[in-house]
C-alpha cells in the first residue's frame, strides 16, 4: 500500500513551501510557465549547469530530502531535459559535426534528475526514469507501489518532472496540440477550439507503507491506451468497483479536462458516471506530459484543506466532505489514468 | 511464488537479424563493427559503427510496415518484437488481453531523424510527418497500436541500462500480479545525436573496441533491438522456456554524471542485490555478459566490483566487441545473448584483448567454448550511475 506523507511543487502557481492555491496566475503567450524559487542548497557551480528540467526537479524535491532516508528515486518524466537536448542537437546542425561541448548531451538525458538527486544525496539505492509519454507518472507512481509491496519498510521519493521548451511548444504546436488562437488561462474552458495551452512542473512526494500521519493513500492507478471513449466509460467503472469498498463512494472528481474541443467526449463520459462534484486544474497547470502528478499534489491539499479553490469548481457547490477523491486524465487522446486518492487517518 | 520464465526471444543486431543467426555469428566469434555505409554522418569514414546493414525503406517493406511517421527505431523494435512474440507462440487473444504487458526502453527514440528533428523543432509553421516520433516512448506507442495492446505499456530511460531495467519491470509486473505476461526489451539505432554526444564526452574509439584490453581506447556505438517475452511458470507449462528470470538489482552509483567510480559501488551493488533477489552465493554465477563497453573507465571499475564481489571472477566477456554499444538496447540483446550462453551450455569469445588490463589481470574468455552453465549474470551500467544486474537461470 503506498502512502503519501509529504510533498513539494513547483509550478505556475505559488506552490511552493508557501501556498496559495486561491489566487490564479494567468498565463503569457498560452503557455503557463512555472515560479522558481532561489534554489538554497543547490551548490552555485552545479546549479549553472543545470538545465530547466534538472533544476526544478531537484529544486522541488531538495527539501524532502532531509526529512527522511530514502531508500531510491522514482521520476517519470516524458521529455527530461528538453531544452539541453535541443541545444545540443542545435550544435550538431550548426557546427556540422564538428567539436562540440558534452554539457548538454549529459544533461539531456532523462535520467538526469533521478541521477542528480542520488549524486547529491550519495544514495545507491533504487535510481528509475519512466518516460512513457502522458504516462510517466503513472507508471512511476506504479513502480513506487510495487516497490513498496516488495520493501514495505522502505521510503521512496516519487515525483515527475516536465519543463516548456521552446522547442518541444513548437513541435506539439505544430501537431495541434496548442491553441492557434491566444488566451486568457481563465477562458481555457469556455472555447470551443482544437489545443490547449502549456504548462510544466516538478512534483515530488515521499511515499511509504506506514499509513501513520500520512496525508493520502494511493488506494488505486490504472493506464489505458485507447481512443475510444465508450471504453473509458466502462474502465471507469470497473476501476472504481476494484479499488472502491461499496459503502464509500468518491466524494470529488479532478478532471484533466484542458480545453480541448476534440478531447471533451472523454471527460463528459467519466464525469456522467461519476454524477459528483467535478473540479479541473488545467488553467493553473497548462497541459503537459505529466500534469496528472500536478493533480495528485492538487488532491493532497485538498484532501488536507478540505476546501476545492473556487476557481477549480466547474460548478459552484463544494462537496461536504472529501474522502475519496478519482483524478481522470488524458493526454493528446490516447493515454489515459485513473488514480484513487483517499485521505489519510 | 512463481517463477518468471523466458518463453520467447527477438533479437536485430550488426551481427544478424534473427536469433539464429546472432548466436552463428556469437560462435564465430564474428566482428558487425565496421565502417558506416547508411547513416550519413561526418564520423562515416573516421570511427567503426555497429551499424545494420538494411536500409530503413528495406525495413519497411520487410515488416509491411509504412504507417505514417514510423522510424528506424521503431521498425528495429518491431522486428525483434515479431520474431519473440512468433517465438513464444503468443496467440492474438494473449497479445490483446489485459493482463499482457509491454515494456520496452530506448535512448534515442525517433531522435535517429536529427535533421527532421532539427527542422521541426526550431520552426513554428510546417512540419514533417514524423511529429509524434521523436520521444522514445514513441516505439512502444507503436507497438501498442500495431498490435493492439491493451495492458500496461511503459517506456523506461536509463542511459545504457535501460532495457536491463525494462526486463526487470516486467518481471516485477508479474510477481506483482498486475499482470500474466510482459513483453519486455529495449531498441536504439544510430543516430548523429549520440555519435556526437559520446564523441563531445572523448570515449568513441577510432578502432574497433577491445573490451577489457589494457590498451583500449573506448567504445563503438551500435544499433539493435532484443525482446522477450516473460511469462508464469506454470501458464507456460506447455511451452517451450528458455531460462528463469531469476536475480534483478538496480543500485546507483552515485559519483558522477558520466563517469563510474574506482570502487565501483553502483556495480558492486547491482551484482550483489541480484545474487540476493536470485538466493544465490557469487559462487553459483557460471559466467558474466559483462558491460565491458571497452572504456577506460567503464573496464577497469567493472573488474574492480568483479573482484571486490566474487574474489575470482567466474568466466566473463562482453559482447561490444561484436555489436558494438547499442544503449538502450543493450541489456535486452545481452539478456537473449544471456540465454544462449545457458540453453546451448556455451559461453563465446570476448574479442581483440590482447593484453589483459595490468592491474587487475583478468582476461575475458578467449575462445568459444562448451561449458555447463545454470546461471548467468548479464551488467548494464548508464549514465548517472545507473547499474542493473540481471540473473538467468537454467529450469
Amino acid at each position: 500500500m503506498l502512502y503519501i506523507h509529504q510533498s513539494t511543487c513547483i509550478s505556475p502557481q505559488q506552490t511552493f513551501l508557501e501556498v496559495d492555491l486561491n489566487t490564479v496566475h494567468a498565463s503569457s503567450d498560452n503557455k503557463l510557465k512555472v515560479i522558481e524559487p532561489t534554489y538554497e542548497g543547490i551548490p552555485p557551480g552545479i546549479l549553472r549547469r543545470m538545465g530547466k528540467a534538472v533544476r526544478i526537479g531537484v529544486g522541488s524535491a531538495l527539501p524532502l530530502l532531509k526529512a527522511v532516508s530514502l531508500d531510491g528515486f522514482i521520476i517519470g518524466t516524458a521529455n527530461g531535459g528538453m531544452e539541453d537536448c535541443i541545444k545540443f542537437l542545435n550544435q550538431i546542425i550548426q557546427y556540422d559535426e564538428g567539436l562540440l561541448t558534452p554539457g548538454n548531451f549529459v544533461q539531456s538525458t532523462p535520467n538526469a534528475i533521478a541521477g542528480q538527486l542520488g549524486l547529491l544525496t550519495k544514495n545507491k539505492g533504487y535510481n528509475i526514469t519512466h518516460v512513457h509519454r502522458g504516462l510517466s507518472f503513472e507508471n512511476a507512481a506504479i513502480d513506487a507501489m510495487m516497490m513498496l509491496h516488495e520493501y514495505p519498510s522502505n521510503n521512496y521519493l516519487l515525483g515527475a518532472v516536465d519543463e516548456i521548451s521552446a522547442y518541444n511548444y513548437n513541435i506539439d504546436y505544430l501537431s495541434g496540440w496548442y491553441k492557434k488562437e491566444m488566451l486568457s488561462n481563465k477562458e481555457l474552458y469556455q472555447t470551443n477550439s482544437a489545443g490547449s495551452i502549456a504548462g510544466e512542473s516538478a512534483v515530488m512526494f515521499i511515499v511509504n507503507g506506514d499509513e501513520t500521519n500520512a496525508v493520502a493513500r494511493l488506494r488505486g492507478i490504472q493506464t489505458l491506451h485507447t481512443t475510444d471513449e465508450n471504453s473509458i466509460e466502462k474502465q471507469v467503472n470497473v476501476f472504481i468497483q476494484k479499488h472502491l469498498p461499496d459503502e464509500e463512494k468518491i466524494d470529488l472528481l479532478l478532471s484533466g479536462e484542458n480545453g480541448d474541443n476534440r478531447l471533451s467526449k472523454y471527460y463528459t463520459v467519466v464525469e456522467s458516471s461519476i454524477g459528483k462534484t467535478t473540479a479541473r486544474f488545467k488553467h493553473i497547470s497548462g497541459e503537459y506530459a505529466t500534469a496528472s502528478s500536478f493533480a495528485v499534489w492538487l488532491a493532497t491539499q485538498i484532501l488536507t484543506t478540505q476546501k476545492v479553490p473556487s476557481h477549480m469548481l466547474q460548478k459552484s457547490g463544494q462537496p461536504s466532505i472529501i474522502k475519496n477523491i478519482l483524478i481522470y486524465n488524458n493526454y493528446k487522446g490516447a493515454q489515459h489514468s485513473f488514480i484513487l486518492l483517499t485521505k489519510g487517518n | 511464488m512463481s517463477r518468471i520464465v523466458v518463453t520467447g526471444i527477438g533479437v536485430i543486431s550488426a551481427i544478424g537479424n534473427t536469433v539464429a543467426e546472432n548466436r552463428m555469428a556469437l560462435q564465430d566469434g564474428k566482428c558487425g563493427i565496421s565502417t558506416l555505409s547508411l547513416l550519413p554522418s561526418k564520423y562515416a569514414g573516421l570511427m567503426p559503427f555497429g551499424e545494420i546493414k538494411i536500409t530503413t525503406e528495406e525495413l519497411k517493406q520487410k515488416l509491411r510496415a509504412t504507417e505514417h511517421g514510423i522510424t528506424r527505431t521503431s521498425l528495429l523494435a518491431l522486428h525483434a518484437f515479431d520474431e519473440a512474440i512468433k517465438d513464444s507462440q503468443l496467440s492474438h487473444d494473449e497479445i490483446t488481453a489485459i493482463d499482457t504487458a509491454l515494456i520496452g526502453a530506448s535512448t534515442v527514440g525517433g531522435m535517429c531523424l536529427t535533421d527532421e528533428l532539427y527542422n521541426d523543432a526550431n520552426k513554428n509553421e510546417g512540419g514533417s510527418e514524423y511529429l509524434s516520433s521523436y520521444d522514445c516512448a514513441s516505439v512502444n506507442i507503436y507497438l501498442q497500436e500495431r498490435y493492439k495492446i491493451n495492458g500496461p505499456v511503459n517506456t523506461i530511460n536509463t542511459a545504457c541500462s535501460s532495457s536491463a531495467n525494462a526486463i526487470m519491470f516486467g518481471v516485477r509486473l508479474i510477481k506483482a500480479g498486475i499482470v500474466s505476461r510482459a513483453i519486455v526489451g529495449g531498441v536504439d539505432s544510430l543516430a548523429k545525436f549520440t555519435i556526437n554526444g559520446f564523441n563531445a564526452l572523448h570515449i568513441l574509439s577510432a578502432d574497433i573496441c577491445a573490451p577489457f584490453d589494457e590498451q583500449r581506447k573506448g567504445l563503438n556505438l551500435g544499433e539493435g533491438a532484443a525482446f522477450l517475452v516473460l511469462e508464469k511458470e506454470e501458464d507456460a507449462a506447455n511451452k517451450k522456456i528458455y531460462a528463469e528470470v531469476s536475480g534483478y538489482c538496480n543500485a546507483n552509483d552515485s559519483f558522477h554524471p558520466s563517469s563510474l567510480s574506482d570502487e565501483g559501488d553502483g556495480p558492486y551493488l547491482s551484482m550483489k542485490g541480484a545474487l540476493e533477489v536470485a538466493g544465490l552465493t557469487a559462487d553459483k554465477i557460471g559466467f558474466i555478459n559483462a558491460h565491458g563497453t571497452a572504456t577506460e573507465n567503464n573496464d577497469m571499475v567493472e573488474s574492480t566490483a568483479m573482484l571486490r564481489l566474487f574474489g575470482t571472477p567466474p568466466a566473463f566477456a562482453s559482447t561490444k566487441s561484436n555489436i558494438g554499444h547499442t544503449l538502450g538496447a543493450a541489456g535486452a540483446i545481452e539478456a537473449v545473448y544471456s540465454i544462449l550462453n545457458l540453453t546451448r551450455q556455451e559461453v563465446y569469445a570476448g574479442l581483440n584483448c590482447h593484453q589483459p588490463i595490468s592491474a587487475t589481470g583478468l582476461v575475458p574468455v578467449q575462445a568459444y567454448k562448451k561449458m555447463p552453465l545454470q546461471h548467468v549474470m548479464s551488467n548494464s551500467f548508464g549514465f548517472a550511475g545507473n547499474c542493473t544486474s540481471l540473473i538467468f537461470s537454467t529450469i
